[in-house]
């Protein structure tokens, strides 16, 4: 448990934010928090659409129960938060 | 006795080179603070300057020059255009001032370094009157916007400014540091007379001047008219220097500290200039947009100065171009969106008639930028106002010190260029400003951006109200929207309109 610093690139968004998370936290958790910054604020919530996580520049998604002391993130590191849509 | 033509003894009484003999050469002109770049005194001494000028000849027309100015000021201080003016042209004044008016002393400290430790005579003599002008120009910066103090309390912020840790002034201190206050004397002439004032300033003074006599402001169109006919004969101190380089193999160098200097001037530029041309100023005195403003007169004319000079275009120069239509939009929505956090009040700039004119401009605007526009009308106009405010820092740059941002919407594009060094995460904002760094790493790596400072506990407590305490902006100086959300009534009007039908 410790306060970890994250920077936020959110899909349709303008600028880089600081987001703070905990080590703890599942990648669900950091979209939440993530978004809490973004969503309503300059970018409309796509209804039926989950937020997944990615290191900026990598291709696949972090688990979305993966937590960050799990996912080798370091503190400050910009991560994209991109809208998936559901499966159908 | 009869008088001598200036021509007839000016370069005589120039060429005041001393040959040392008590002293060694190196301890005359320190290396660290003359940069010489290893070339003897004869080289500098081939120096040029295009603007001769004799110190009478100046004192006679800086006298007529403040005489005018401070004339101007006296008959038009009871004209009431401080009370009358459209509030996104108060803004202009109040972000100019703050931002320019101390970083003049900081020029004046510049000059005076070319003037003592240059081993060029010819940029000695000029350096000391650019020097004189940079004292003239921060006295009457300070001096003018003084007399709105009583009415409105940001415009304290013209002597204020430099004294705190506000972000914008965080960035400017960074840059103005950088090319005038830690550099040799060749490096100053090259970085801030060169490719700052010849660059940039000299052209924006010239619109900012037109901008004022249009926005009815005639006290200020002659202050600024004023200060860019010095700036147009000092800037042309580090055109010879790098004539003088570029003769004696050191291309390569120079041309360096152009691209770096370039580049944090564009950056300023795009936070402070592009806002208020293309939101600020009333659409009904719009000359130009801002990307038209920069494709006339700084990139063409830049251009042809950096060829003329036998120099190369930046690396960046694509990247630049590309630059120009873009970031200065986020750098809007950045200094609106945070709006508490500066010392004027943005004016947002986004009525319909307003996004008509900047989709004309810059096709695709809607749907970029004007997707996180529509939000944050929507919360505007319902009144929602909590989410219309921020409730965390945007991630700065640690070059530029200023948000990194992108494009928008359907145009997302937005990137973080990092950078491990000794250990630590370094975030930039573009791949220039990540290469601006490299090349001199020590030079910037124990720098705290803003966000570092919070990360580091420097801001207690660590919310907004901790975040106005740091930068010391007391209440009553935070900005706010510039109309009092005016702009608002239109969209509930199209709203009400289309309920009725």
């Amino acid at each position: 448990m410790a306060l970890f610093p994250l920077t936020s690139n959110f899909e349709g968004d303008f600028v880089l934010q600081l987001v703070a998370v905990d080590s703890e936290n599942t990648m669900d958790e950091v979209a939440a928090a993530a978004a809490v910054h973004s969503v309503g604020r300059r970018v409309r919530a796509r209804p039926g659409h989950i937020m997944r996580v990615r290191r900026q520049g990598g291709a696949d998604f972090l688990p979305r129960t993966m937590r960050v002391s799990e996912s080798g993130l370091k503190p400050t590191e910009t991560v994209e938060i991109i809208w998936e849509a559901p499966k159908h | 006795m009869a008088l001598l033509n200036r021509m007839d003894w000016y370069d005589l009484a120039r060429t005041t080179n001393w040959t040392p003999t008590y002293v060694t050469e190196d301890e005359l002109f320190p290396p660290l603070m003359s940069g010489a770049f290893g070339l003897p005194q004869n080289a500098w001494e081939k120096y040029d300057e295009p603007y001769k000028q004799t110190y009478p000849e100046y004192v006679k027309v800086q006298r007529d020059k403040d005489a005018g100015a401070y004339s101007v000021k006296a008959a038009l201080e009871r004209s009431r255009i401080f009370e009358n003016a459209d509030p996104g042209w108060k803004s202009v004044m109040k972000a100019h001032y703050g931002a320019i008016a101390r970083g003049e002393y900081a020029a004046a400290s510049a000059e005076a370094r070319m003037m003592r430790f240059s081993k060029a005579p010819g940029m000695r003599n000029m350096s000391t009157l650019g020097c004189l002008d940079e004292i003239r120009h921060g006295q009457m910066q300070l001096y003018f916007p003084h007399e709105h103090v009583s009415k409105d309390r940001q415009m304290d912020w013209a002597f204020k400014a430099y004294d705190t840790n506000e972000w914008g002034m965080i960035a400017a201190r960074h840059f103005f540091d950088d090319i005038m206050m830690t550099r040799d004397a060749i490096s100053v002439s090259i970085m801030l007379t060169f490719s700052f004032e010849t660059g940039f300033t000299n052209m924006q003074f010239l619109g900012l001047a037109a901008d004022a006599a249009e926005a009815g402001d005639h006290t200020f169109a002659n202050l600024i008219s004023s200060i860019q006919t010095d700036e147009s004969r000092h800037a042309q101190i580090g055109g010879p220097a790098l004539k003088v380089l570029i003769e004696n193999g050191q291309k390569a160098e120079a041309q360096k500290r152009v691209d770096i200097a370039v580049w944090g001037a564009w950056k300023l530029f795009s936070v402070l200039t592009g806002p208020i041309m293309d939101y600020y100023t009333p659409l009904e005195h719009r000359k130009q947009s801002f990307k038209e403003f920069m494709e006339e007169w700084i990139v063409a004319q830049f251009e042809r100065a950096l060829t003329d000079m036998g120099l190369d275009l930046p690396w960046y120069w694509d990247i630049f171009l590309k630059d120009i239509a873009e970031t200065h939009h986020g750098m809007h929505m950045g200094s609106y969106f945070w709006r508490p956090t500066v010392w004027w009040n943005p004016a947002a700039g986004i009525t319909p008639d307003e996004r008509a004119w900047l989709e004309e401009k810059y096709p695709g605007w809607n749907d970029t930028w004007g997707q996180c526009w529509d939000v944050i009308i929507d919360n505007v106009v319902d009144g929602n106002m909590a989410m219309a405010y921020p409730e965390t820092l945007p991630y700065v740059c640690n070059m530029c010190q200023l948000p990194i941002l992108g494009t928008p919407g359907k145009g997302w594009n937005v990137k973080d260029y990092p950078l491990e060094y000794n250990g630590r995460l370094y975030h930039f904002g573009s791949e220039v400003d990540r290469w601006c760094f490299e090349q001199e790493p020590e030079r910037y790596a124990g720098h705290l951006s803003i966000v570092d400072r919070f990360l580091a506990g420097m801001i207690q407590p660590m919310d907004l109200g901790g975040a106005l305490a740091y930068m010391n902006i007391a209440p009553g100086e935070c900005g706010d929207d510039a109309h009092n959300y005016a702009w608002a009534e239109v969209y509930r009007a199209l709203r009400a309109e289309k309920k009725a039908s």
